[in-house]
């Protein structure tokens, strides 16, 4: 029987809660955007801050949540991207005419709803943290809904989503009628036609979410359309939390390892890659670019997925640490470049030209991220880039191994094509200078920028801290 | 028990979830996709009744009503933006809204 009820471990996730309703409460009593967003950060980095001090030598666990090393790392990363997006929308939304204080609470519902997704270890808490997770994010997506954009990406992004919950739940149905059971470990008991069906069903479902190639077709216009600090949120925490819950649920469920499976996955990731990097070459808008590339590096992780050793987990530890601070950092340059928000957002690359010549440092932060996407040495990109390349090369999969290759020679044109831009001695639209910004906010983003050089230059602390993780 | 094997009642189930992955591919009107998400939501809510009942098993009847309370959530969130999408295109041809391309 398990341990005592670990309390404490469920302490972030109470806070983030409790983040959420007293911001609810306010707006019920009187709007003050100010003081929602202090509420939200306050409650973020308490949970942080107790998220840090809670790691225990033994994981405690429920029927449904487990508390590992694995969850462990994923909620400080749902933590921190999402304190970061609290920060950044505080500057992004002064300029916003609508109500802006609804904004927080649907961040502070989706970190909750990550928080559930990371530490499930059943179909109905991976279920409701999945919903909890999507369900702001549409509002969030749609929140600017006097602008044509925001509401198509909303909407498009409501209909995909749902139509992938709708294949999971199927395939979760499926996999329950064979087996009988909703625990990962009680699935693990039985194979046969209808889980096998089920578990691809499931895929399909998590794909979507993903962006896995074939179900990749919502990505871009997504991205464009969303307000930045909704489109980061979703590039961040969503696609984290969700490759966090697929790589347990191959972890400790057979049939996801199945042979045919395991085959179609290489071959997805194989598609992703290419497909992603390929379709990300013609773009001329800087948030559709990103789109394409969080495809594609989302194909650089499937490889560890694939491969699904103890090593793949920390492999996958490092690339979505690396990712997830150059996907920051990049997307806190554009929120910052696009605020206070206005008519149109600063997305369209020609809003860039020129930008070292106004903002020195936000292009210097820009360009690093850039780097760091491409997986250039001295960068922290590159230690990801490192560790999935090393995973396939021991794992003998020659062909993972050649499309990694292939799609990171194809990104680096891209990467390339927006660092250029960045330093031509052409001031574009000098309107588009971003201006006032609290010096609070760069410094988030020059911080950042710095994290992506240290950990790319001086691997060694995080890479031994996820090493020490007990999974 | 019922007479009903489990197998039949999960066929009728993917039955209902083809009709509805069919409907969202096919209608270009907002509503009618609407639709469709709710008939694969209840065709997996379904999946779950049948195989919950085949196993004597309360577990899939919860899920069930997770199921239903997911689709009504759904339902109000895609029509509210269904109702911005109108007032700002006045049209809910799918096509019409689509603009962001690329």
């Amino acid at each position: 029987m398990p341990a005592p009820l670990p309390l404490l471990s469920l302490g972030p996730f109470a806070l983030v809660c409790a983040a959420a309703v007293t911001v609810l409460l306010g707006i019920a009593w009187q709007r003050m955007h100010t003081v929602s967003a202090l509420v939200t950060i306050v409650g973020l980095l308490g949970a942080l801050v107790l998220q840090l001090a809670l790691q225990t030598p033994d994981s405690a666990e429920t029927p449904l949540l487990v508390f590992d090393g694995l969850s462990h790392f994923a909620a400080l990363m749902v933590l921190g991207s999402s304190l970061v997006v609290a920060l950044l929308s505080h500057t992004y939304l002064r300029g916003y005419t609508g109500p802006r204080e609804e904004f927080y609470l649907l961040l502070l519902c989706a970190a909750a709803g990550a928080l559930i997704l990371v530490a499930s270890q059943h179909l109905a808490s991976l279920f409701f943290g999945l919903e909890l997770l999507s369900m702001p994010l549409y509002g969030m997506l749609a929140y600017r809904f006097q602008s044509s954009h925001s509401l198509e990406a909303g909407l498009k992004y409501l209909i995909l989503s749902a139509a992938g919950s709708a294949f999971l739940l199927f395939g979760m149905a499926l996999l329950y009628a064979q087996t009988g059971a909703l625990d990962f470990t009680g699935l693990a008991s039985e194979m046969g036609p209808w889980a096998l069906a089920g578990t691809g069903l499931m895929l399909v479902g998590l794909g979507f979410k993903l962006s896995i190639v074939p179900f990749h077709l919502w990505t871009p216009d997504v991205y464009q359309g969303g307000p930045v600090p909704a489109t980061m949120l979703l590039a961040s925490i969503s696609k984290l939390a969700v490759f966090v819950v697929l790589l347990r649920l191959v972890l400790e469920v057979p049939t996801f390892r199945d042979e045919a499976l395991s085959a179609l996955l290489a071959g997805l990731a194989i598609l992703t890659m290419i497909v992603g990097n390929l379709l990300a070459l013609r773009q001329s808008d800087l948030k559709r670019l990103l789109g394409y590339s969080s495809i594609a590096h989302f194909g650089y992780l499937l490889v560890a997925l694939v491969i699904g050793s103890r090593f793949a987990v920390e492999t996958a530890g490092v690339y979505l640490i690396t990712y997830l601070v150059a996907t920051l950092t990049a997307f806190g340059v554009v929120t910052l470049l696009s605020s206070p928000c206005r008519t149109e957002e600063a997305s369209n690359l020609e809003h860039y030209r020129g930008l070292f010549w106004r903002r020195p440092w936000l292009a210097a932060a820009l360009t690093v991220a850039m780097l760091s996407l491409a997986g250039i040495p001295f960068t922290a990109g590159f230690i990801g880039k490192f560790y999935i390349l090393a995973l396939a090369v021991d794992a003998q999969r020659w062909w993972l191994v050649a499309a990694v290759i292939a799609g990171s020679a194809i990104g680096l044109y891209y990467y390339l094509r927006v660092m250029v831009a960045l330093f031509l001695r052409e001031a574009a639209d000098a309107s588009r200078a971003g201006r006032g910004g609290h010096w609070l906010n760069d410094t988030i983003v020059l911080v950042l920028a710095l994290l992506v050089i240290v950990l790319g230059v001086w691997p060694a602390p995080a890479v031994d801290w996820l090493a020490g993780l007990n999974y | 028990m019922s007479g009903i094997p489990m197998e039949h009642g999960l066929m009728v189930a993917s039955a209902l979830f083809a009709i509805g992955l069919a409907g969202l591919m096919v209608r270009r009107n907002l509503m009618f996709v609407l639709m469709s998400l709710e008939i694969m939501l209840n065709a997996a809510g379904l999946a779950f009744i049948v195989a919950s009942t085949a196993w004597a098993e309360p577990h899939g009847q919860v899920m069930y009503l997770m199921v239903i309370t997911l689709a009504a959530a759904e339902a109000s969130v895609g029509l509210a933006l269904v109702l911005q999408i109108y007032r700002h295109f006045r049209s809910l041809d799918v096509d019409a809204v689509s603009q962001l391309r690329g």
